[in-house]
């Protein structure tokens, strides 16, 4: 019986192959949206997971912009006393509190922005699982500079090299270049804190301070107690998360109804596909009620045909997201918020069956009526109208 | 009521089924003694509607085939004659009347049972040969044979050997003469070892010499035993039949 659909697809192959086309388009959609949701929030995870802390003390403002351009290293306009960090740091509950200063530095001769990060030596604490290349060093002296991955390698220095900035007016010496951690570090300059504080003008303020408490379950009451200090917020790591899936759901959603319309006009397609198929076969299938093909067996090939159209249809959608997604990524990243470095539509094995499990589905669904009228066909009606 | 220029084949076994044993079952003229009964028509009628008119395909017909016999239907075009044979082959349901093939009332049995039937007790040949393009002709002949019922694969090569056709196992339909396609259509009709073969029109598509072989093959068929049923306008095949009944305007005429 499958054999038998099988070999009924092919026999129109243009028809069959544009009903798959709609198919494995709406199919690969779907995929793409889920693998993009799911790799979304699996690097924000990571890279949230990776900044070692559970919450920040940001400046007053939107919190969560505030937060987000510190995490990506962006600059901030308004900034934090130094004083809130002997605040926070006077509170038994926390573990570490890593104060940062993050400034951009327009490269115009290059046609970037660099992003520059002042830290201090409990940065390291809180990023422990930081690892540098071979040669490197942490901060020996204020006019050093520790590059990320992706920083060294568009600058093209390696630890112990001289690094002029003509728009700094600054020579300094990598001391330290970190390997390859998945996330914004990549692509950050990080000098010691006073230095960067020089460097932008802003002496003894900070752009945010990362806090790692000694038990996060307390990070309800510390934040509580935080919140006090003046010209200052919190704002939780599980707040942050929250805000950014909310504003890729927004997103999301619209790739949604887009991914909706796809599949109806697919469900459609199938169905289209199924009935043509029914109408101008109906003498065969007459011929094959007549020679003892059950209602059942005939409900059965057509529904096959539709299932198979939905399952090869989906294998194709699925193969395309794989194919498309580097595409896909590069398309969706720049509207993204909060983008995690990481690949952004992983494919994985679970968003893969399910969309394959949905198109078959639909190609069942599609297929449910196309195949009650070829079981209800009457023989001998059949066999006449061909 | 049926006019049967009777040449009975076999010989009246005993009392075989329910039918045999009504005075009323047999039509008059008709043999009195034979085989038992392949096929019992009694007073049917077949109505269509078309649109507000009403047209009487079948009227009133009765006839009996036995067991072993080859019957052709005659008539002129619009006479009823593949009507009548939809109804015997249970591809049809008549407005009134009953029909039994070997001895089960077609009325009593449901659509499942209804199948059954066509796929175990009857072979069917079509003038348009209703092969399956995308399958080769072993598949074509065997594709009954897999519409359950049957747990032994079939025999498709001896069949086909049958019908001269064994070197074209591997073919499609598209490759065939018309009257190796109608051979292939026989041999499918006989996959499921039926005991009634019906064939409408089995020459009708086919030029004389090819219609000749297959007038010999449905006669050797039915020399072996098999009830052989045609519609046919064809009068060498006709003359090769047992009987004939003629029907015009959807009554047998005598």
């Amino acid at each position: 019986m499958l054999g038998l659909a099988i070999r009924n697809l092919r026999r129109r192959p243009f028809r069959t192959g544009l009903t798959l086309a709609g198919l494995a388009v709406s199919t690969g959609l779907l995929t793409s949206l889920l693998a993009m949701s799911d790799g979304y929030q699996q690097g924000l995870r990571t890279e949230l997971n990776r900044m070692g802390m559970q919450m920040m003390l940001v400046p007053l403002g939107c919190p969560y912009d505030a937060a987000a351009r510190v995490l990506k290293g962006r600059d901030l306009n308004v900034t934090l006393p130094e004083s809130a960090l002997l605040d926070v740091r006077a509170d038994a509950a926390v573990a570490v509190a890593a104060p940062m200063y993050t400034a951009a530095m327009p490269r115009p001769a290059s046609g970037r922005t660099d992003l520059w990060m002042g830290i201090d030596d409990s940065t390291r604490e809180l990023k422990s699982w930081w690892k540098f290349t071979p040669g490197s060093t942490w901060f020996t002296a204020p006019d050093t500079v520790i590059l990320g991955a992706d920083a060294a390698q568009t600058e093209m220095r390696k630890p112990g090299d001289l690094f002029y900035c003509p728009e700094a007016k600054k020579e300094l010496r990598v001391c330290g270049v970190l390997e390859r951690t998945g996330t914004s570090d990549d692509s950050l300059f990080f000098v010691p804190l006073a230095t960067a504080q020089a460097l932008f003008h802003q002496p003894n303020r900070l752009s945010g301070i990362a806090i790692r408490l000694k038990d996060p379950g307390e990070t309800g009451a510390v934040a509580e107690r935080l919140q006090k200090i003046k010209g200052a917020q919190v704002v939780t790591m599980a707040e942050m998360m929250g805000t950014f899936l909310n504003l890729l759901g927004a997103a999301r959603s619209l790739v949604l109804s887009i991914a909706i319309v796809a599949i109806a006009v697919s469900l459609l397609s199938v169905f289209n596909t199924m009935m043509a198929s029914v109408l101008e076969r109906t003498r065969e299938l007459g011929v094959l009620r007549a020679l003892g093909l059950s209602r059942f067996r005939s409900f059965c090939l057509m529904a096959a045909e539709a299932t198979l159209l939905g399952a090869v249809g989906g294998t194709l959608g699925i193969a395309l997201a794989v194919v498309g997604g580097p595409f896909v990524e590069r398309t969706v990243r720049p509207t993204v918020p909060l983008a995690p470095n990481h690949g952004l539509v992983p494919v994985t094995l679970v968003s893969a069956v399910y969309c394959l499990a949905l198109s078959v589905i639909i190609g069942l669904g599609a297929g449910l009526y196309p195949a009650w009228r070829a079981s209800r066909l009457r023989p001998a009606e059949a066999v006449r109208e061909g | 009521m049926a006019s049967l220029q009777a040449r009975p084949s076999c010989g009246y076994s005993d009392g075989w089924r329910s039918l045999l044993t009504n005075p009323q079952s047999a039509a008059p003229g008709e043999p009195s003694t034979g085989a038992p009964l392949a096929v019992a028509v009694r007073g049917v009628t077949k109505v269509y509607r078309r649109g507000i008119e009403e047209v009487r395909a079948i009227d009133d017909v009765t006839f009996d085939i036995r067991r072993g016999e080859f019957l052709a239907i005659t008539g002129h075009s619009g006479a009823g004659k593949t009507t009548l044979l939809q109804l015997i082959g249970a591809m049809d349901t008549p407005t009134s009347g009953s029909i039994l093939i070997n001895g089960h009332e077609l009325a009593d049995m449901q659509d499942s049972k209804l199948t059954r039937l066509r796929r175990d007790e009857i072979g069917f040949v079509f003038q348009h040969f209703g092969l399956l393009p995308t399958l080769t002709v072993a598949e074509n002949v065997a594709l009954p044979a897999s519409f359950g019922g049957k747990r032994k694969p079939p025999d498709v090569k001896a069949l086909l050997e049958r019908v001269s056709l064994q070197h074209r196992m591997t073919h499609r339909p598209s490759e065939l003469s018309g009257g190796e396609m109608q051979r292939v259509a026989i041999a499918r009709a006989l996959v499921n070892g039926p005991s009634l073969l019906l064939a409408d029109e089995p020459t009708g598509n086919l030029d004389s010499g090819t219609s000749e072989r297959i007038i010999d093959l449905l006669q050797s068929l039915n020399g072996d035993g098999l009830t052989v049923v045609v519609v046919t306008h064809n009068e060498a095949l006709a003359a090769k039949s047992d009987r004939r009944l003629l029907l015009r305007d959807g009554k047998a005429e005598g």
